[in-house]
């Protein structure tokens, strides 16, 4: 039994692969801060990510917000990141989504309830990062076709499309119950897909740009 | 005989086709954890009727996808271990059993007023989200109607992966915990179901006889003003206590 290899066509779909993976699509970001309270993280304290409430309207991604605690729990600045569902059932009914706080003025009155402070002390909860946002996509347009057929098949065309990433962190300071600040970032992307043959995506990873950048935000602003 | 394959080809291609557009979700026992929450000094009984511990919802969405939800017993077990949590003593009365056979300061009853639930395809948003409406009746020890009290609850879970079967049970998860989080922290204020603990409510709202009719409380009429619904959003200031 003898295997055929064609050098030719691996290479070329190496090379496309290449391509998409080396270019992507255009990103634009902003992401500031503004602060209201002095902030600072000492040994053993840490945060906790949340994403407002649904009920409110809110529709940040599951995926973001995971996104955001493994960046700002990674590498040797990493900071101490309690996970979200740990951090809700330790804590339940009083962070669910109809009854968490909506504003730091609820505080007060929530770490006085049996359990609840010691709790938040336990988990060396610092810091409650409240996510508000989405991804959309906000444009698209262009055209592609496919076909196949006996002898084989290929993609004709071009297509784009552009996606906005507006989120926004509150920062509780659960030392003081009150508003740290907040961090915002804003980012733009235009993907393409333009096809001879063989479809070559340049995606603009958009959602992803919000991530590193918010995150990277978030840790400046805690840590000072 | 290839008769026999070109047949049994074709029917499982036909069934392919019929159930392409039809998905079940059924849930399994979601469980809450423990709330931080002070239990309620009533002796409570919990009477879970047919209806409560077979529910099943099916749906036909917009002419194409055809949706099954089949809560099947999860509701009956989550509101036992609610039940456990909120109250001191808990004790369950099957849909056949005679209430005056056990001693309790309340008995409750709680059912499905409606559940609804909406797919992408219907909100043009990449979430499932289902809503669900128990009604909690509550009788005292002499089986009067205490209280009626409508619980509206609401959970939403973005889509991920293909079809979105696990998405839909995730929101009805989420919906039930929702009920589960109001049911704890507003039951005592909205029913005042800690005062049949002092003896049966003052002023009955229907017949004793209704409740010794043993779960048939689909006949039993119920006074619109009496029956209380509660949502609220955004931390809750009132006393759990």
């Amino acid at each position: 039994m003898m295997q055929s290899k064609v050098p030719g066509s691996t290479g070329a779909v190496s090379m496309l692969a290449l391509l998409s993976l080396g270019l992507g699509g255009c990103v634009t970001s902003r992401v500031e801060d503004a602060r209201e309270n002095v902030t600072g993280l000492n040994e053993g304290e840490s945060v906790v990510i949340m994403a407002k409430s649904y009920h409110q309207g809110n529709e940040t991604e599951a995926d973001y917000i995971s996104c955001v605690e493994n960046a700002l729990g990674r590498g040797s600045k990493g900071l101490r990141v309690i996970p979200r569902q740990q951090f809700v059932d330790s804590l339940f009914p009083w962070f669910e989504p109809r009854t968490a706080p909506a504003e730091t003025k609820g505080l007060t009155k929530l770490m006085e309830r049996p359990g609840v402070s010691e709790v938040v002390k336990g988990l060396g909860v610092r810091y409650i990062i409240w996510l508000d946002g989405d991804t959309e996509t906000v444009a698209q347009g262009g055209s592609l076709s496919c076909a196949a057929g006996p002898g084989g098949g290929g993609c004709f065309g071009f297509a784009w499309w552009q996606k906005d990433a507006d989120y926004e962190a509150s920062v509780w300071d659960l030392d003081g119950y009150e508003t740290a600040g907040t961090v915002s970032a804003d980012v733009s992307g235009t993907s393409f897909l333009p096809a001879l043959v063989v479809p070559i995506p340049l995606i603009a990873r958009t959602q992803s740009a919000a991530c590193k950048g918010l995150a990277q935000q978030l840790r400046a602003f805690i840590v000072q | 005989m290839i008769a026999n394959k070109r047949a049994t080809l074709s029917a499982s291609l036909l069934m392919l086709v019929l159930t392409g557009c039809s998905s079940t979700v059924t849930m399994e026992g979601p469980t809450i954890p423990q709330p931080h929450v002070e239990k309620l000094p009533v002796d409570v009984a919990l009477r879970i009727p047919e209806q409560f511990n077979n529910f099943v919802h099916e749906e036909n969405v917009l002419g194409k996808e055809s949706w099954t939800i089949d809560l099947g017993g999860a509701n009956a077990s989550f509101f036992k271990q609610l039940f456990g949590f909120l109250f001191e003593n808990v004790t369950i009365i099957g849909p056949d059993d005679d209430a005056r056979d056990y001693t309790f300061d309340a008995l409750i009853e709680p059912s499905i007023e409606g559940f609804e639930f909406s797919v992408p395809n219907q909100s043009k948003t990449e979430a499932f989200a289902v809503w669900i409406r128990y009604r909690l009746r509550i009788f005292d020890s002499e089986g009067n109607n205490a209280s009626n009290w409508t619980v509206s609850a609401y959970g939403k879970s973005m889509k991920e992966g293909m079809g979105g079967a696990d998405s839909l049970q995730r929101a009805a998860v989420l919906a039930m915990r929702d009920a589960a989080a109001l049911i704890i922290m507003q039951m005592d204020k909205a029913t005042q179901i800690s005062a049949l603990a002092d003896g049966p409510a003052a002023s009955p709202i229907v017949q004793p006889a209704t409740m010794a009719a043993g779960g048939d409380s689909d006949d039993m009429e119920i006074d619109a003003e009496d029956d209380m619904g509660i949502f609220a959003i955004g931390g809750i200031d009132d006393d759990a206590e």
